[in-house]
């Protein structure tokens, strides 16, 4: 007897806790922060809203690739799938860590021909197993053209997805929101060069520190110093596994200003430290 | 021993009754036969309900039954082809029993001694006519301790279900009439029958020894059956080496719909017999047979293994959709070609029931069109050379969490741990290390390098990095590389080679 109400005791709490989390709110996905927040503050939505083409648009090495994949990190930090469409077929694994993206939720797609960069892009789009889809034009000289924009915004819009193209300066997409980013000095300038919600003009710049987690300033910082006069003496190295050097000042012992070759140490960022000029 | 007889009314006339369309309403379905050749007379091997209805029968000559019935629809009949498709539905069943043994033309027997995993033996032939009712058949079955018994009581019981006890069989079949002992020759029944029989039950009332001087051995036999003393033994089918579907078509299609139609049917049963195999297709041929041009084959290629008729079918519209072929189709051969274990995958509570399909289908169908060398997951592999650091493993993702629980474990998910290495590698690494022209100050500094089309002037560099090895191969490097940022640009990753002492650009901190 006991054990029968024992039982019904058990199956009354099974039965009250599946309830309780069938009736739990749903998490809900709707916008892929980057993290950086002067870059999200510029966005209507606070961070790329999903069901859109964003095109992130600029000069090489402005900070396009980190931005998206720190959007890529995010998806995966809500275990979502992400994709990226190679077009080029420079994307480079051993910096993704970094990043904080994982790699075993990261496709990637590497096109062999250009134009199958596109269709890739809108087979996974309309999959609607990937929370974000990384288009990249850069390098490809192909230019997205009006019909095959016109289908992935259709798609990004019926799935729920992310699309985040990558063009080069020289030639923009069709993405509903575009930034436009250029490299500084210092860091990135980001500016809202179309939208539909009316945040065009506004801008941000963001330290090259806030796209990445570069190593701290340490001691190597100093051996930016021309030629090492305030540097560590530098260590012999074995000889060129060719010939000689042709530079007699770096004789094969010091970097090219001077400085101690070295791989233990971490390289310094890139700020005032290490000699930027202005 | 326990088996189960499935018996498929008019088999041969059910399994094609899909290509002649769908009617409206049953009675405007077209009257069908399927005709052979008979001593050179084409005769009636299987007529449908609707004309047996108005007098065609089995072993008609084509010209009398057209007379009777003048919008008699006939298709060939071809008993090696109508075996194949018996054992192609009975490996389908192979989910439900270990072994099954075909009957033809309209039957099959399985071991039912796994009946106790789907509720009794009652249950595994509910679950056995649900599956072939979702292929578009229609059966009766019947479980019983002898072959005879089982069979007997699916083809004459009229019960669609019957389930008869171990040692109830000669209570069960007395009721039945004297058609039911058709494995008894022709001469023995008619026999019987002349004795005024008309029942099992009958049959076996009778004196053994009174009917083995009249009819001999056969006679006693047919007792013997009566009373549920069947001795013949199951005997398992043997499983075909290759997984494969054929069908020839009735008219050759020149167009995508008619040819996936008949797909539609092939990939339903291809992954029955997948299924009940538990193996899933990684690899799979469509070789359609062109009207004059001769064999045309399509591979297909799955990122994933996979068994889901709906998945390989979208996969072959994607692929017939771009496909431009110079004469209709005549015969369409799909094949299994690379296959691998099935073990299944246990839902949750709330999970939904087509899983991640999306996904599978997204990853079939690119693997077909890019090749499977164009899709992987990134990965960094341990080597010092930059470039032969980028390396790639198939995509497996994990499992998607679905159910209810998956909310509260996304929620409490681990964040991985920053990796100090890897913020000094770039994002981008150029396929091939460009020669950078670089101009260097008098004592060897670099002031700046042409790139983009013009000179820009160095504004920050970190550095160097040396990286070198592989000096005991033909390809040893040596390489300091710099962190530098150019003006107009954000930070690139060049090196000075050792070996020449010139300049590369290698990549971009993008």
């Amino acid at each position: 007897m006991d054990a029968a109400r024992v039982n019904a005791e058990t199956l009354e709490r099974l039965r009250a806790r599946i309830q309780a989390l069938q009736a739990a709110p749903r998490a809900h996905l709707a916008v892929l922060r980057t993290g950086v927040e002067a870059v999200d503050a510029l966005l209507p939505a606070g961070g790329f809203p999903l069901g859109e083409v964003v095109e992130l648009w600029g000069s090489p090495a402005s900070g396009r690739t980190r931005l998206a994949l720190r959007v890529v990190a995010e998806a995966h930090r809500a275990l979502r799938l992400a994709a990226y469409v190679d077009g080029p077929g420079e994307l480079y694994p051993p910096a993704l860590a970094a990043l904080g993206v994982e790699a075993g939720r990261l496709f990637w797609v590497r096109p062999g021909a250009s134009f199958q960069g596109s269709w890739a892009a809108l087979q996974l789009l309309r999959s609607g197993a990937f929370a974000c889809v990384v288009l990249d034009l850069t390098h490809t000289g192909q230019r997205l053209a009006p019909a095959a924009a016109k289908r992935l915004h259709d798609a990004a819009a019926r799935a729920g997805g992310l699309l985040l193209l990558l063009t080069p300066e020289e030639a923009p997409g069709e993405g509903s929101l575009r930034l436009l980013t250029t490299a500084g000095p210092h860091g990135m300038h980001v500016e809202v060069v179309r939208s539909r919600q009316g945040m065009r003009a506004r801008a941000a710049d963001v330290p090259w520190e806030a796209l990445g987690p570069w190593g701290p300033p340490s001691r190597a910082s100093c051996l930016l110093d021309p030629f090492g006069q305030s540097g560590p003496v530098p260590a012999p190295l074995p000889p060129s596994l060719q010939r000689p050097r042709t530079s007699e000042v770096r004789n094969g012992l010091c970097g090219i200003q001077g400085q101690r070759p070295g791989r233990d140490l971490a390289l310094p960022a890139l700020g005032s430290p290490l000699g930027l000029k202005g | 021993m326990r088996v189960a007889f499935l018996h498929l009314p008019r088999f041969p006339v059910q399994r094609r009754r899909p290509l002649l369309g769908r009617p409206a309403a049953p009675e405007a379905e077209p009257p069908l036969a399927l005709v052979h050749a008979v001593r050179g007379v084409q005769r009636v091997a299987f007529a449908s309900a609707h004309a047996s209805a108005q007098g065609v029968r089995g072993g008609m000559a084509l010209t009398a039954a057209r007379a009777l019935v003048p919008a008699l629809v006939d298709l060939p009949y071809d008993p090696a082809e109508e075996g194949r498709a018996l054992a192609s539905v009975a490996e389908g069943l192979l989910v439900l029993a270990p072994a099954y043994m075909p009957s033809p033309p309209d039957g099959l027997w399985l071991d039912a001694s796994a009946a106790p995993l789907f509720g009794g033996e009652a249950g595994l032939l509910r679950r056995a006519l649900s599956h072939l009712l979702g292929l578009g058949l229609r059966a009766r079955g019947a479980v019983a301790s002898e072959l005879f018994t089982a069979r007997a009581l699916a083809r004459f019981g009229g019960g669609r279900v019957t389930v008869v006890s171990p040692g109830g069989s000669a209570e069960a079949l007395a009721l039945l009439p004297l058609q039911a002992l058709e494995e008894v020759e022709s001469p023995v029944h008619a026999s019987l029958g002349a004795f005024g029989l008309r029942t099992l039950g009958e049959v076996a009332r009778l004196v053994p020894a009174q009917v083995g001087v009249r009819l001999g051995t056969r006679g006693l036999r047919a007792i013997a059956l009566a009373r549920g003393g069947d001795d013949a033994r199951f005997l398992p089918a043997p499983l075909p080496e290759q997984i494969e579907e054929a069908r020839t078509l009735d008219a050759p299609a020149e167009a995508l719909e008619p040819l996936l139609f008949v797909l539609k049917g092939m990939v339903d049963a291809l992954c029955a017999r997948l299924r009940g195999r538990s193996r899933a297709a990684l690899r799979l041929t469509l070789t359609l047979l062109l009207e004059p041009d001769g064999p045309r084959e399509v591979p297909l290629v799955l990122a994933r293994p996979s068994n889901v008729p709906r998945l390989l079918l979208d996969l072959l519209r994607s692929r017939l959709e771009d496909l431009r072929l110079p004469a209709p189709v005549a015969t369409v051969v799909l094949g299994v070609k690379t296959w691998c274990q099935d073990p299944g995958q246990q839902r949750v509570l709330g999970a939904l029931p087509e899983g991640d399909a999306g996904l599978e289908s997204v990853l079939a169908r690119l693997a077909t069109a890019l090749g499977p060398e164009a899709l992987s997951s990134p990965r960094a592999a341990e080597d010092h050379r930059p470039e032969a650091a980028r390396s790639s493993a198939p995509f497996q993702p994990p499992v998607a969490e679905q159910g209810v629980h998956a909310e509260a474990r996304r929620a409490s998910a681990p964040r991985p741990a920053p990796d100090a290495r890897s913020a000094e590698r770039p994002v981008r690494l150029l396929p091939r290390p460009a020669p950078l022209p670089v101009d260097l100050g008098p004592v060897g500094e670099l002031r700046s390098a042409r790139l983009f089309g013009r000179p820009r002037a160095v504004l920050g560099l970190a550095g160097p990095e040396r990286l070198s090895g592989q000096w005991w191969t033909r390809g040893p490097f040596a390489r300091d590389y710099y962190r530098v940022h150019f003006e107009g640009l954000g930070p690139t990753w060049i090196f000075r080679d050792a070996r020449d002492g010139r300049f590369y650009l290698h990549g971009f901190f993008d």
